[in-house]
């Protein structure tokens, strides 16, 4: 394995589970809702794909052996981020609350909830839990890379090429003009919110079962608040996201990889460095496309 | 001529003694649901629930075997920087501004004051404590007015760029640290070691706490300081009352000529100069003064925002919240005795406790038809 | 856009069966109240396919109410309409377009940062998997494109609609109402943002449609263009339907007349003689002088061009007109909240400084959303200037005993009925509110009051007192512009009267024009022969 394709492989990898927070994320945003909580659902997803994957050796179908399934996992970290993503739902959307603060508390609960819940877990060996990652499908790749890489054309032709991503950016620009042509402001909103939900538990799982399978408190180590800065910088726009992703993830394995090329910078800039382009990014790209205009404020339909 | 009195208001609110009842039944039934929760999950993680609640107490406030005031002295080093942070979240909030940067603004006031000790290391050292607290406050100023300006001048949302600058501050902290400002056996990931005279004293006698001292330290006054400081400033000081006219409606405030950028130009300098002291404040606190590269904060920053709005976004009601906040995570060491009960437990109970007010709050907004926060 | 039969079957409604057409609209004994306000009280109203049926009033005299029940905003409390003959209900926007009722409202429903093409994509939501449909914009929007080609517009379909001039925008809204193969268009006074050019181009729309079989509504106040373009005309008058006639049948005279209603009674100014009479007999200099004033709008155009008017102290000037034509921007420019051009601008022959000279105390339009800030208490909204004068702060303090002082004053001397000065302001009648406003505007006893529409909303005894405190205010020497839609209003308590038309001022006396003159001038018919009145002659 060349270096150069070592690197490019890394850096698939390590942007795989931005890439689709983000895409999740870019819907919500789209339609008018802040996430703040991305980070916590994220964590959610992770333990919820360690979990399942471990507890798949009692299910009772023989189809799926009696090795622990870490496609099943997948199953339940898409169906938890969901679950979370409904209680923010109902927080911002039925009851109008201000978005950034459930979004926080979304996180602490999120901490809280999967760190505990770790310790009812039984224990097996020396305290660690065994389980199966994601089988590796080509180029060292779960299945999750290529499924994010192909998402973003879908999430992008959905948005923008399709009537009810069109209604769906009304709700997130004009939400009164949405709702006087008819368009369920809420339902679409909520709608968009279990998708992104579905999206940061997708994401999870690749933490925990992606590669070695494991799962420690506080293991998205904040991977959900830079697929926020990827939705910003990406100008909410599929594909931006793609490269701002590609983006965090290649500086992230320039930083791993750096001590051996022998770069000059130090690596905790070059960490730094995309969140600096992305205030740089808002501060002065007004030729840019900009933000929803209804983004982070509650709707409420009169 | 119309001899019947006219009505006073169409709402005729409740008199004094009737609210401050209600308000006490609105603690005792927060008081009581969060007891059951936690009981429920002590069950639920199949822990003695009533030992666990009694060691949760022990850990906080101390008992008759293991003292009192080693238990107190951990509740308040924990409650201190949360003070801080909560301010800091008070502050920015209550004008409208929704800051999370405190994690960002506590680190740069910390690496400030750090910085400064470096190269001042020859002053007398009561001068350089007085100097690293006011170099660390005013560097938090100026990371939290850097995302004031972006939102003035440039429109950009500070709950992104006060998120963006977190991360930019915590890498300029790893890399100062592990560079220039590393300690002098290059051995550590972190700053050089402080002498006992810059630190703050610690303020509990050995022999009052069976002879192990507790790490109780002047920084609880300068925490205890700043609400007084903040509750002044909010509510005895033109640029308070302007504050809070823009963060309860800014179009009121521009068409009544209040200065609406300068204000929050401000409100986001005292919110970082807050959190800059709750840096500086930790690390003289700390045993050796030393700034580690990574995890100095256990999220204090982002801890304020839950500890603010449980407090009612009000300095008095912080200082209350910050104590809870404290108080449970002193307790919660002490349940690390107990098989399976993780510290992150904190969290969720914490978590649970603002979504239920926050709920609460919205819910009732949603009925009155009037704004939410 | 098809027509006949599947369109009648498409929107569920049995063709009529009688064998007498009849009209496209019938709308029979409407009330509506909005609390102890009565907006409409029992009006009739009809019209006809092929026609364009102008409804003409001043503010407040239910012209907008009655469309918005017809276009579904809101719901009447008794009455019934009829669509061809047959009774329906109107619930909401979406239940009016399946009858065939669109409207095209004075602020716009568009999303600005859509194109052209996606906001007429987006006119009726999807169902199911057709929303997984690919489209493009432009060919989903294309029948509309046409459409609005076969008017005579070329539509930019891929500019954004946050680009395009006001009068294009206006335009994409009615391509819009019209793509819902509505039979019966409201259009809320579309001429309020347009230019001359634009103007006759919208009319030239109008007569289109009219030709085509379409019913047109044209809610407006401009006596000028009603002539112009419409075929009846309805006036009302406070909520009351005055009179219908045909076009050709009336003049602007008449019109007038109508809509203004018996002369205005003369009682008021009695009331107000002793300090009247004792205001003419002080020989008063002129305070505020402005010449060619000019104010830009929200989105660019000029609200004012050309303005000049006097005001001396001791003075009320009056100034009327509808809404919509720069009164916002005039208060604003005066109390310093936006920016203004001028030939000349003094008060008291130094330069205009608004705040310093003259201080200035200002009663917003709007109380709820710029007046007070509804959450705080009372007293907060109370001291808003004062936390800011030197005489209430001790070094970088306030003096909360002297604030508290000052706020209890304030309220008895506003009689501003509270249970206390703690309470939040939205615990307090809409009246109480008002009386925050007018507290905090004159106490300081400012040079130069703006009083916008100050009794709006408020109930008898809150009227009157706000006139007094106003008369109170002028008696000491305060120079006072009191902008507002109520005649009666201006009729008590100016002492001169300008109409406000089309960013224009034009002096007029209350008392001795007539109601005619004073149609014709509200109606935007510019009259250079109105009596030039000087200031308290």
């Amino acid at each position: 394995m060349t270096v150069v394709g070592g690197a490019l492989l890394g850096t698939l990898s390590l942007a795989t589970p931005l890439l689709l927070a983000a895409l999740g994320e870019t819907v919500v945003q789209r339609s008018g809702v802040v996430n703040v909580g991305l980070e916590g659902m994220m964590l959610t997803g992770a333990f919820a794909a360690f979990v399942g994957t471990v507890l798949s050796v009692h299910l009772p179908y023989h189809l799926l052996g009696a090795d622990p399934n870490p496609y099943f996992g997948l199953v339940v970290a898409v169906l938890a981020g969901m679950l979370i993503a409904l209680v923010f739902a109902l927080f911002v959307v039925r009851l109008a609350a201000n978005q950034v603060v459930v979004g926080v508390v979304v996180n602490l609960l999120a901490l809280g909830l999967t760190g505990t819940l770790l310790r009812t877990l039984p224990r097996t060996g020396g305290g660690f839990l065994q389980t199966q990652a994601l089988p590796q499908i080509f180029f060292n790749q779960t299945i999750l890379t290529p499924l994010a890489f192909i998402a973003v054309p879908c999430v992008w032709w959905w948005l923008f090429r399709t009537r009810r991503g069109l209604e769906l950016r009304a709700c997130g620009e004009q939400p009164v003009a949405a709702e006087a042509a008819g368009i369920p402001v809420m339902r679409r909103r909520t709608a968009a919110i279990l998708f992104g939900g579905a999206m940061a538990g997708l994401a999870g799982a690749f933490l925990s079962v992606g590669d070695v399978p494991t799962f420690q408190e506080g293991m998205s180590a904040g991977r959900g608040f830079i697929a926020l800065a990827i939705v910003t910088s990406g100008r909410w726009n599929p594909w931006g996201c793609l490269i701002a992703a590609l983006v965090f993830g290649f500086t992230d394995r320039l930083q791993i990889q750096g001590q051996a090329i022998g770069l000059h910078i130090p690596h905790d800039l070059l960490l730094a460095l995309p969140y600096i382009a992305t205030l740089l990014i808002l501060a002065f790209g007004s030729g840019w496309s900009v933000s929803p205009a209804a983004l982070g404020r509650p709707y409420r339909r009169t | 001529m119309n001899t019947l009195p006219l009505p006073t208001t169409d709402v005729t609110p409740p008199s004094l003694p009737m609210r401050t009842l209600r308000f006490l039944l609105q603690i005792a039934g927060y008081t009581l649901g969060f007891l059951l929760l936690l009981g429920l999950t002590f069950l639920a993680l199949r822990i003695p629930a009533a030992e666990a609640l009694r060691s949760l107490w022990t850990g906080a406030f101390g008992d008759a075997q293991n003292g009192h005031l080693a238990a107190l002295s951990n509740t308040l080093i924990e409650t201190t920087p949360l003070v801080l942070t909560g301010l800091g979240v008070v502050v920015a909030w209550r004008a409208g501004l929704f800051s999370i940067g405190g994690e960002g603004q506590l680190l740069m006031g910390a690496l400030a004051a750090t910085a400064l000790a470096k190269v001042g290391g020859h002053l007398p050292a009561p001068l350089l404590t007085v100097l690293m607290v006011l170099v660390a406050t005013l560097s938090g100023a100026v990371w939290g007015a850097l995302a004031g300006w972006l939102r003035v001048r440039r429109n950009v949302q500070e709950v992104i760029s006060t998120i963006m600058l977190n991360y930019v501050a915590k890498f300029v902290v790893s890399w100062l640290v592990l560079g220039v400002l590393q300690e002098h056996t290059h051995h550590n990931p972190q700053s050089e070691s402080l002498p006992n005279t810059v630190l703050f004293a610690r303020l509990l006698p050995r022999q009052w706490s069976d002879n192990m001292q507790t790490s109780l330290h002047g920084g609880v006054f300068l925490a205890l300081l700043a609400v007084l400081v903040i509750a002044v400033a909010l509510y005895r000081t033109p640029m308070g009352f302007g504050l809070r006219v823009m963060g309860q409606n800014a179009e009121a405030a521009r068409a009544a000529h209040f200065p609406v950028d300068a204000l929050r130009m401000r409100a986001m300098a005292i919110s970082g100069g807050l959190c800059g002291l709750a840096g500086v404040i930790e690390l003289l606190g700390s045993s050796t003064g030393s700034l580690p590269a990574n995890d100095f904060s256990s999220g204090w920053g982002y801890t304020a925002v839950p500890v603010a709005l449980l407090g009612g976004l009000h300095p008095g009601g912080t200082l209350l919240s910050a104590l809870f906040f404290g108080a449970l995570t002193a307790g919660c060491r002490n349940l690390s005795q107990f098989q399976g009960v993780p510290t992150v437990l904190i969290y969720l109970i914490q978590g649970m406790a603002v979504l239920a007010v926050v709920g609460g709050r919205a819910s009732r907004a949603r009925r009155t038809g009037s704004e939410t926060e | 856009m098809q027509s006949g039969g599947d369109a009648g079957a498409k929107r569920d409604l049995p063709l009529p069966t009688d064998g007498v057409s009849p009209s496209r609209l019938t709308m029979r004994g409407i009330r509506k109240r909005y609390g102890a306000t009565v907006a409409l009280n029992q009006v009739d109203f009809e019209a006809q396919p092929g026609e364009v049926h102008a409804l003409l009033g001043e503010n407040g005299a239910g012209k907008s109410t009655l469309m918005q029940i017809l276009a579904g905003l809101t719901h009447l409390d008794a009455g019934e309409i009829e669509l061809d003959g047959v009774r329906v209900a109107i619930r909401s926007p979406r239940e009016a377009r399946r009858h065939g009722i669109a409207m095209v409202h004075q602020h716009f429903t568009l999303v600005p940062a859509f194109t052209v093409a996606e906001n007429l994509a987006l006119d009726t939501p999807s169902t199911g998997w057709q929303g997984l449909k690919p489209y493009r914009a432009p060919s989903a929007a294309a029948q509309a494109l046409d459409y609005a080609r076969s008017l005579g517009w070329e539509l930019p379909a891929e500019t954004r609609v946050s680009e395009l001039s006001v009068g294009t925008q206006q335009r994409v809204e009615i391509v819009k109402a019209l793509a819902t193969e509505a039979r019966l268009l409201i259009f809320d006074e579309p001429t309020a943002v347009l230019s001359r050019n634009e103007i006759e181009e919208l009319f030239h729309v109008l007569r289109q449609l009219r030709d085509s079989g379409k019913t047109v509504l044209l809610i407006a106040h401009k006596l000028a263009e009603i002539l112009a373009v419409a075929d009846r005309v309805t006036v009302l008058r406070r909520g009351v339907r005055v009179a219908s006639a045909p076009v050709a049948e009336t003049d602007a005279e008449q019109l007038a007349a109508w809509m203004i209603g018996p002369a205005l009674s003369a009682a008021p100014k009695a009331i107000n003689s002793p300090a009247s009479m004792a205001v003419a007999q002080r020989r008063l200099s002129p305070a505020l002088e402005g010449k060619g004033i000019r104010v830009r709008g929200d989105r660019g155009e000029w609200a004012l061009h050309d303005l000049s008017f006097t005001l001396a102290r001791g003075e009320i000037l009056g100034i009327g007109g509808v809404d919509g034509n720069g009164q916002t921007e005039l208060a604003e420019a005066l109390t310093g909240l936006r920016s203004m051009e001028s030939e000349t601008l003094t008060w008291e022959a130094r330069p205009f400084q608004p705040g310093i000279a003259p201080r200035i105390g200002y009663i917003p339009q709007d109380r709820r959303r710029i007046g007070l800030a509804t959450t705080m208490s009372v007293s907060d909204n109370l001291l808003f200037d004062a936390v800011r004068e030197s005489e209430f702060r001790r070094g970088p303090f306030l003096r909360s005993k002297a604030l508290g002082a000052l706020a209890a004053t304030m309220i008895q001397d506003f009689d501003i009925r509270t249970a206390g000065p703690d309470l939040p302001a939205s615990a307090l009648s809409g009246g109480n509110q008002q009386k925050i406003v007018v507290a905090r505007a004159l106490r300081g006893q400012p040079d130069l009051i703006v009083a916008m529409n100050p009794t709006r909303g408020l109930d008898i005894g809150a009227t009157r007192f706000v006139h007094s405190q106003l008369r109170q205010a002028r008696d000491q020497r305060a120079a006072i512009v009191l902008i507002s839609t109520d005649l009666d209003e201006l009729a008590a308590l100016a002492d001169r009267t300008a109409i406000l038309s089309d960013g224009q001022l034009t002096e007029i006396d209350l008392h001795a024009a007539d109601e005619t003159q004073l149609g014709l001038l509200l109606g935007g018919v510019p009259q250079a022969t109105i009596s030039e009145v000087e200031p308290n002659a």
